[in-house]
């Protein structure tokens, strides 16, 4: 499709062949030379880089170039070089917005609770990239929440519900009085919002099970503002101790808006705040293309390896995973901010000292507990190598959060909160 | 047996809702008189009038060794010790001389005041008892494992965990296995094992006649009573049945009640919408055939459910009915070779098909739908069981599946019953309709099975209950083929249904003494 686009260079049967075998060179030995960047990361900077200085012979030729190359179903040099391409494409023919929206209804169209909770579970099951965020921030729950009876939490994450049975678990083994939990969802993805119903009978019949008295509500935040909400629509009593689990939420909210729903999180009196968020910066870049897409391209090498290390090349699960992440890149590379305000799925993420920043002017951070860091540890145990955890290495001096490392780049950001 | 303290009183209070239970079906009204053995653990937690009750504040109960060898240092708790311990260093010892006149039993409560073991009406009969007692559940767990990061009170429950971590493996009913437990409890929260299907509750709640099975606990096997248990205190106002979630024993009104005295008079505890407790075995893979509700006094039924690798017995030849269904009463027990089940089998059972009109079409069957009241048993509130221990044993039982399940004894051959006659079975297989397992709720054959086991939500009130919950239905997990070895008397038969009764309540005692074990070495 990209072709029919571009006017085919003039020489590009030359260029194409050359380029393939350089490629071939630089892929086998890739590994053996590290510090040479893997071909796909090159072609899309300087794709990237010609479409900043709009070059367009430039953009033209490395665009064939690497639909000639990618391939979704490839090794990870490929599948980069295919979904970064799909954006710059994008970019380039300022078709973003309406290719997201049409691979949103894709997916939104063979998106059912069996394939979401196959999905997650599998995901969780073969890395702890969501896991670790789980349970740190439920350590952090469970601590703040210790000798209280009537808890409250109000889970604002698009993990399907999958932090809570272990965390009901651990309430059901409490040496007190078995509390009573009220879990208000708050969901901001529209993908989401179709399975809660299915993710709420099993959740209460869970906690039937363990014996712990539940309630659980679910919010559609995915059409209004999340900072909007107000203690009523969320259902906070005076009575309850209140904790707000934030995963992978911050970054969906547009960046306007972001001091608005820390202050929503403040004025709940919340025993703890827990927060996660994916490492990497789309925001402060948010106007400098190639700042930007230098990042994205960071990020999303070390997700596609990560996803490559973890899963069978041919797991269908890992290229859902994939698709997902497609749609981000389009998201942050090539869709205009305002036209999709409000929209619920901003991905303008910030790393974990940003983040701490703004949480900073309204609350301040509580240091996961020794037990929490060893929970943390032992579940990174249970993975392949390649994961760590790791304390914030630009100030080792302040308590910033911890983090996942994912062959000691940081990946995820966990950290915990108080007024 | 100090190790037992903790769950002891949980383990006899099932037993003795179980001979409740038991005791009601039919045209019984005696209850079958405790077995000895069962009563000799019932007296833990429940001690001699006579005896002096020890109060001792934490300090003094923590404090360990104040009597120490100066030879070696080592300390002990008591100068008795100290001095037979100096024997073994040829020092000078003395024991000292009991007096004339018996030493009166000690008895010793928990300092906890909140603590049901702080009423010297329930204080344990040794020190040693006390002392876990009061450091597993009210100490700070300092003992913890490097690998999964489970923490202990007491130092050799963290050492016993030790020798076993990761070396098994938690197994879901779908038949996935996990070797960590915190995804094993993720994954079994998601499992179909555990939902309801909601397309076929739906209908159901319409249904004007909901007949539904009340499945008993299966609890009375892992935790089994041994006082009857104090009514749970009235929280909420009983919801009207929903027929799709609750399976109720439904009774006829023609026909022998089957629930018992003491529903009625047992306040609702669950107020919520009845939800199916089945969810431990489920759906998912249309083989589970076991279910286990929460502890109800029907207990006997819910072993019936409960599917087993054990013998089967069912006989084929007894045709289902709509309103005499075969049974054949065989409790088999429980494979647990500790446990006392003498009489588990009936003889009449094995020689000809007995009748049991467990079945419910419509309402012809015995038992009708039981509406609010059934739900109302909650189980008797129980001092924190823990829920972790409770699944891993599940998983445990899951994982050694053939032979050594709880539930083993009784089996339910989902497979083989017919689905529009046992719903409760048909979710199993739904095949052949040989053997007619009365069981069964009125309506279509497969959502039967799955309605069986999603019980009353007020079934699992009380964590045990629901626990025992998830650990029937792991066990379930084993076989869809395995015999159905239920205790099943006909009713009209008049057949030796007390027997089986009873026997089925020292099975079910037996598996609770015997989860109650494991649960202490943990």
């Amino acid at each position: 499709m990209e072709r029919t686009h571009i006017s085919p260079y003039t020489n590009h049967q030359t260029t194409s062949k050359e380029q393939s075998i350089h490629t071939y060179t630089d892929s086998g030995g890739g590994e053996t030379c590290p510090d040479e960047d893997k071909w796909a990361s090159r072609l899309l900077r300087q794709c990237a880089q010609a479409i900043s200085e709009k070059d367009s012979a430039k953009i033209n030729h490395l665009l064939w170039m690497l639909n000639e190359l990618s391939s979704p179903y490839g090794d990870c040099d490929q599948k980069l070089a295919y979904y970064f391409l799909q954006a710059l494409f994008c970019k380039a023919t300022e078709s973003g917005q309406r290719c997201y929206k049409t691979l949103v209804s894709v997916a939104d169209k063979s998106h059912c609770f069996d394939s979401a909770r196959k999905l997650i579970l599998k995901f969780q099951e073969v890395s702890p990239w969501t896991t670790f965020g789980h349970v740190a921030s439920n350590g952090a729950i469970l601590e703040a929440f210790d000798g209280e009876t009537k808890l409250h939490i109000i889970d604002i994450s698009n993990t399907l519900c999958t932090q809570w049975p272990t965390l009901l678990e651990a309430l059901a083994t409490r040496s007190d009085e078995t509390p009573s939990l009220k879990l208000t969802v708050v969901v901001t993805a529209s993908l989401v919002s179709s399975v809660m119903k299915e993710i709420t009978q099993r959740m209460e019949k869970f906690a039937r099970l363990m014996g712990v008295p539940f309630e659980i509500k679910v919010i559609n935040g995915s059409n209004i503002p999340l900072g909007d909400l107000t203690k009523e629509e969320l259902g906070v009593k005076e009575d309850e101790a209140v904790a707000v689990n934030c995963i992978g939420a911050l970054k969906r909210v547009e960046v306007e808006e972001r001091g608005d729903v820390i202050r929503l999180f403040s004025s709940l009196k919340p025993r703890v705040v827990t927060i996660v968020e994916e490492e990497a910066d789309f925001t402060s870049s948010r106007s400098d293309f190639m700042k930007c897409f230098e990042d994205c391209l960071r990020y999303y090498t070390l997700y596609f390896e990560m996803l490559e290390d973890s899963f069978t090349p041919t797991s269908n699960e890992r290229l859902m995973l994939e698709r997902e992440c497609s749609r981000s890149i389009i998201r942050v590379l090539s869709c205009d901010d305002k036209q999709n305000i409000g929209s619920g799925d901003c991905e303008r993420r910030e790393k974990g000292n940003q983040w701490c920043e703004r949480l900073k002017e309204v609350f301040s951070i509580v240091g996961f507990s020794d037990d929490v860091v060893d929970d943390v540890k032992a579940l990174l145990r249970r993975y392949r190598t390649g994961w760590s955890l790791v304390n914030d290495q630009t100030n080792p001096n302040t308590d910033s959060g911890i983090y996942l490392a994912w062959k000691d780049e940081s990946v995820v950001w966990a950290s915990a909160w108080k007024p | 047996m100090t190790t037992d303290l903790d769950n002891s009183s949980a383990v006899n209070e099932s037993t003795v809702s179980g001979e409740a239970s038991i005791s009601s079906p039919g045209n019984q009204t005696a209850a079958p008189p405790e077995k000895p053995v069962k009563r000799k653990r019932n007296l833990a937690g429940m001690p001699d009038p006579d005896a002096e009750v020890i109060a001792l504040s934490p300090t003094t109960l923590m404090a360990t060794n104040r009597f120490v060898c100066e030879i070696c240092n080592k300390g002990f708790q008591r100068d008795q010790n100290l001095q037979l311990h100096r024997r073994g260093h040829n020092l000078p010892w003395k024991l000292k001389q009991r007096t004339s006149k018996e030493i009166r039993k000690r008895v010793y409560v928990c300092p906890e005041p909140s603590c049901v073991h702080h009423d010297p009406s329930r204080a344990l009969g040794d020190l040693t008892g006390i002392k876990k007692h009061f450091c597993r559940k009210h100490g700070e767990k300092k003992w913890k494992c490097d690998q999964c990061s489970k923490k202990y009170a007491v130092q050799s429950d963290w050492k016993a965990h030790l020798k076993i971590c990761g070396t098994r493996e938690y197994k879901c009913d779908c038949g996935t296995l996990f070797s960590r437990r915190d995804s094993f409890i993720t994954h079994r929260a998601f499992c179909d094992a555990l939902a309801v299907e909601t397309a076929k509750s739906q209908p159901e709640d319409e249904d004007p006649k909901p007949q539904s099975v009340e499945s008993t606990p299966q609890s009375t096997s892992t935790a089994s009573p041994p006082t009857p248990p104090p009514p749970p205190p009235p929280t909420a106002t009983p919801t009207p049945p929903v027929t799709s979630s609750v399976l109720c024993i439904a009774k006829s009104p023609d026909l022998p009640e089957i629930s018992t005295s003491n529903q009625d008079s047992r306040p609702v505890l669950d107020n919520s919408p009845p939800i199916v407790v089945a969810a431990v075995s489920g759906s998912c893979s249309g083989s589970c055939t076991s279910t286990n509700t929460g502890s109800t006094n029907s207990s006997v039924f819910a072993s019936l459910f409960a599917s087993s690798t054990a013998s089967k017995i069912l006989h084929p030849q007894t045709q289902p009915q709509p309103q005499t269904i075969g049974f054949k009463d065989l409790i088999r027990s429980m494979n647990q070779s500790t446990t006392q089940t003498p009489d588990l089998t009936l003889p009449s059972s094995s020689q000809e098909p007995i009748s049991l009109c467990l079945s419910t079409n419509q309402g012809s069957s015995i038992f009708r739908t039981a509406g609010p009241e059934l739900r109302q048993y909650a189980p008797p509130p129980q001092p924190t069981m823990s829920a972790t221990a409770l699944l891993q044993k599940a998983a445990q039982m899951g994982a050694s599946a053939s032979g050594a399940s709880l539930l083993r004894g009784y089996g339910l051959d989902g497979g083989r019953l017919d689905d529009s006659d046992v719903g409760g079975g048909g979710g199993g297989g739904g095949g052949g309709a040989t053997i007619g397992l009365g069981l069964g709720v009125g309506y279509d054959g497969r959502s039967g099975l799955e309605e069986l086991m999603m019980g009353t939500p007020s079934v699992y009130g009380p964590k045990h209950a629901t626990l025992d919950f998830l650990g029937l239905g792991m066990a379930a997990g084993g076989g869809t083929t395995n015999g159905l070895s239920a205790l099943m008397t006909s009713i009209g038969g008049s057949l030796d249904v007390t027997r089986a009764v009873s026997s089925f309540g020292r099975g079910g005692g037996g598996g609770g003494e015997f989860t109650g074990k494991d649960m202490g070495k943990q």
